[in-house]
């Protein structure tokens, strides 16, 4: 079986939806920035990937998370032709840190924080009318996850339509804890880097509108792409050590869901964190997926832009590689400049925008979190066919 | 009508990490008399490591061992007697992490960032829980952390199921978990101090986990395990009676034990503001034993109704006889949303090949309880 996306929305601090967030990846445009959340004297890191929402530098307020979802779920329903109406809708939010930013300023400033805010369903609810909803908190892969599980709800027959999403913002604590973590402050996020020194955290929002194919595309009538088969596990190794053999199980897993070679695979979005451990894991896992490839598919790694989203990266990686196979045009890894020797034999995207003679037809989405947990899933590119002549008769594009 | 088809998974091990409670046996209650003094259960754990991980991975820890070995996935040496890959675990837990983030951001306060340990970096994230119990025992499946407000429990036991019928793995450990600690305490708005109405008493809450291995029945036939209990269908609804009559649609026999949501006034069979979904079936009411136990509610439900059923296999006529475990109390008690699931005995389970090999085979609609 596969399944459609009908609708996509996302925030993140190089844009307000979709199609901003892809015009600054195209541009080279980062979102990097000076700390504006916390007092700048506590850390040695001094940036990082921001929404700048806050009312002012260093004065920050509760439930910032929640409103990103809100703005990301309201563009993909809106996209998809749902409205506003989740009702009969499962909704599946995957995230890292929850509103847990929330917490700190409740304990350490008293500012008010109701408990229930603390799962994303009660802004689903009131906001969208959503009953079935679900906080899945699992780590850097979380949003993918999110994508495995709506797609078996799909399969299962459990529902029709499912919206998936992502969210995270930064809280102090991981800011502080992973500034205690490297031996220099990183600057930047430069994944595979001779010179890069670790990951900043990022933050916004992303949804996407899924559905199954047989059934079309639903009140919008947009199909965006076609998703292929998603693999989820679970490394059982370390904390936050990944394990490049049992990624290398979770991506040959999802080719084999998706019915496809790794000769197939034209583009790989890459989780890209910039951490040595995990730009290790990830080029040695393709390079064992890939060997004897060569030329080996086109890779980029938008966290060099977007910095790390944590819950909401997987799917913001899906979403830009839906819009890189639409135009052609492959953004870069910004801050490569010197690569290892790990990932000689990749065709990194750097410098520059590339644009393939041939067409980009299916794409890799790499996603890992701490614990251990991967999530890879296979999407391809709808044919303008498809585009023009919506697959189901009731497609009326209202 | 519920048929033989509607247990695609079952119940075969439980455990429980809960002061005074010798054993999940004991979950139904009464406790002892001074049950909050007795032996902290994250005692039974030995060996290094232990420094660095939160309360509720510990408490996880011990209860996920005894879950295991119940249900035979662990052999007398804590090895694994299944494949790592066909393990998942379904991890529910609100506040598990609390703690973590508090201390950190107040240590950051006080002392900046020099002043934390990067051990504690993997415990910021909330499925900190999820993957350490991972981690111990080599369980390489799927491997989810529910946080979803009141319902979560009853989700995770959900979608323990739902990975079983997608093909994803063969068995799950389900666990429920949440500490009692000041950061909790801060969040849920439980006072840590003795309460004006009663100066002895200070307010409780849950403070333990419970596990409980949701298996598929072929598994379960092909290692020739015994079952508890058979998870039956389950909603989620924005109002407790729409969740209560969607699963009494799809199962029609007798409620035996309502295992009832926790509410802000307390519940009492059954509490006005419920609504009538749930009948008049006897109430148990879990909070009330332990304290409000947020995540780890249906969770507890579900392993309480597994000893409720496991107790009463062989000795009535009556295999229809359900538990209604009911979490979150949506419209009526201003959560999101409300959780039911029913659970039914041993007996209930198909011997049929209709429950055969969920990696081969796909499960009928009415087996998987839609969540929709």
């Amino acid at each position: 079986m596969s399944w459609i996306v009908t609708g996509m929305g996302a925030v993140a601090s190089i844009g307000a939806d979709v199609e901003e967030i892809f015009d600054s990846l195209i541009a080279g445009r980062s979102g990097l920035g000076p700390l504006h959340g916390y007092d700048r004297e506590k850390f040695r890191a001094q940036v990082a990937y921001e929404i700048d929402d806050r009312p002012a530098p260093g004065v920050d307020v509760p439930l910032r998370a929640t409103r990103w979802l809100e703005r990301a779920v309201a563009q993909a329903a809106a996209d998809a032709g749902l409205g506003d109406d989740l009702s009969e809708v499962p909704v599946l939010v995957g995230t890292t840190l929850r509103e847990l930013r929330s917490v700190e300023l409740s304990w350490r400033g008293g500012i008010p924080f109701d408990a229930a805010d603390l799962h994303f369903g009660t802004m689903l609810r009131h906001r969208f009318g959503a009953a079935d909803t679900h906080t899945v908190a699992n780590a850097c892969s979380a949003s993918l996850y999110t994508l495995a599980l709506g797609a078996d709800l799909l399969d299962l027959d459990a529902a029709d339509t499912v919206v998936v999403a992502g969210v995270d913002t930064i809280t102090e604590s991981t800011y502080g804890l992973l500034d205690r973590c490297y031996a220099e402050a990183p600057d930047r996020v430069r994944p595979f880097d001779r010179e890069r020194r670790g990951m900043l955290q990022g933050e916004g929002a992303v949804a996407v509108v899924l559905r199954r194919e047989a059934d079309g595309p639903g009140p919008g009538s947009r199909v965006h792409a076609r998703v292929r088969g998603v693999a989820v596990n679970c490394d059982a190794y370390h904390s936050s050590a990944p394990d490049a053999k049992s990624i290398t199980a979770a991506v040959h897993e999802a080719h084999r869901r998706a019915g496809v070679r790794p000769a197939d695979i034209d583009l790989v979005m890459l989780h890209g964190t910039g951490t040595p451990l995990n730009d290790e894991a990830e080029s040695s896992a393709l390079g064992t997926v890939f060997a004897g490839l060569s030329p080996s598919p086109y890779m980029t790694a938008i966290k060099s832009m977007t910095g790390h989203t944590a819950g909401a990266s997987g799917l913001h990686s899906l979403v830009a590689a839906v819009d890189v196979m639409r135009t052609g045009t492959i953004p870069p890894t910004v801050y490569l400049d010197d690569p290892v020797d790990a990932v000689a034999g990749f065709r990194l995207v750097r410098g520059g925008t590339v644009r393939p003679q041939e067409p980009l037809r299916l794409a890799q989405i790499d996603s890992f979190g701490f614990g251990g947990l991967n999530a890879v899933a296979v999407v391809e590119r709808v044919a303008d066919e498809a585009l023009r002549h919506p697959m189901h008769p009731e497609g009326g594009g209202k | 009508m519920s048929t033989g088809r509607t247990a695609c998974a079952v119940i075969t091990g439980l455990g429980a990490a809960v002061r005074g409670l010798t054993g999940p046996q004991d979950l139904l209650g009464p406790l002892p008399v001074g049950h909050r003094d007795e032996a902290d259960p994250v005692s039974r754990l030995k060996g290094r490591g232990l420094r660095y991980k939160d309360r509720a991975t510990k408490l996880g820890m011990a209860a996920a061992a005894d879950a295991l070995r119940a249900a035979g996935l662990t052999d007398d040496n804590g090895g694994l007697t299944v494949p790592g890959e066909s393990v998942g675990v379904v991890a529910s837990t609100n506040y598990g992490n609390a703690d973590t983030v508090c201390e950190t951001v107040q240590t950051i306060a006080e002392s900046t960032y020099l002043a934390t340990s990067p051990m504690m970096l993997p415990a910021t994230s909330s499925n900190v829980v999820a993957s350490w119990v991972a981690i111990t025992h080599g369980l390489r499946g799927a491997n989810l952390t529910l946080c979803n407000g009141p319902t979560s429990g009853l989700d995770a036991v959900n979608w323990a199921r739902l990975l079983i019928a997608a093909g994803r793995v063969e068995r799950v450990l389900v666990l429920g978990v949440e500490p009692d600690n000041a950061a909790v305490r801060h969040v849920t708005g439980t006072p840590e101090a003795p309460v004006a109405e009663d100066p002895a008493a200070v307010p409780e809450l849950f403070d333990g986990a419970v596990a409980l291995v949701v298996e598929s029945a072929a598994s379960v036939r092909a290692r020739g395990a015994r079952h508890l209990a058979a998870v039956g269908p389950y909603a989620r609804r924005g109002d407790h009676a729409e969740a209560v009559a969607a699963v009494r649609s799809r199962h029609a026999g007798r409620i035996g034990l309502w295992c009832v949501p926790e509410h802000p006034e307390g519940v009492t069979a059954p509490a006005a503001g419920l609504g009538t979904g749930a009948g008049s079936a006897p109430v148990h009411d879990l909070s009330a034993l332990y304290g409000p136990a947020s995540g780890a509610l249906g969770v507890l439900q579900c392993a309480a109704a597994a000893v409720w059923l496991d107790g009463r296999a062989g000795g009535r006529p009556d295999d229809a006889e359900a538990v209604l475990a009911s979490a979150g109390t949506g419209d009526a008690g201003w959560d999101d949303a409300s959780a039911a699931l029913l659970l039914t005995g041993p007996a209930t389970v198909s011997a049929g090949p209709g429950t055969a090999s969920p990696r081969t085979e796909a499960v009928p609609m009415e087996s998987v309880g839609g969540i929709r």
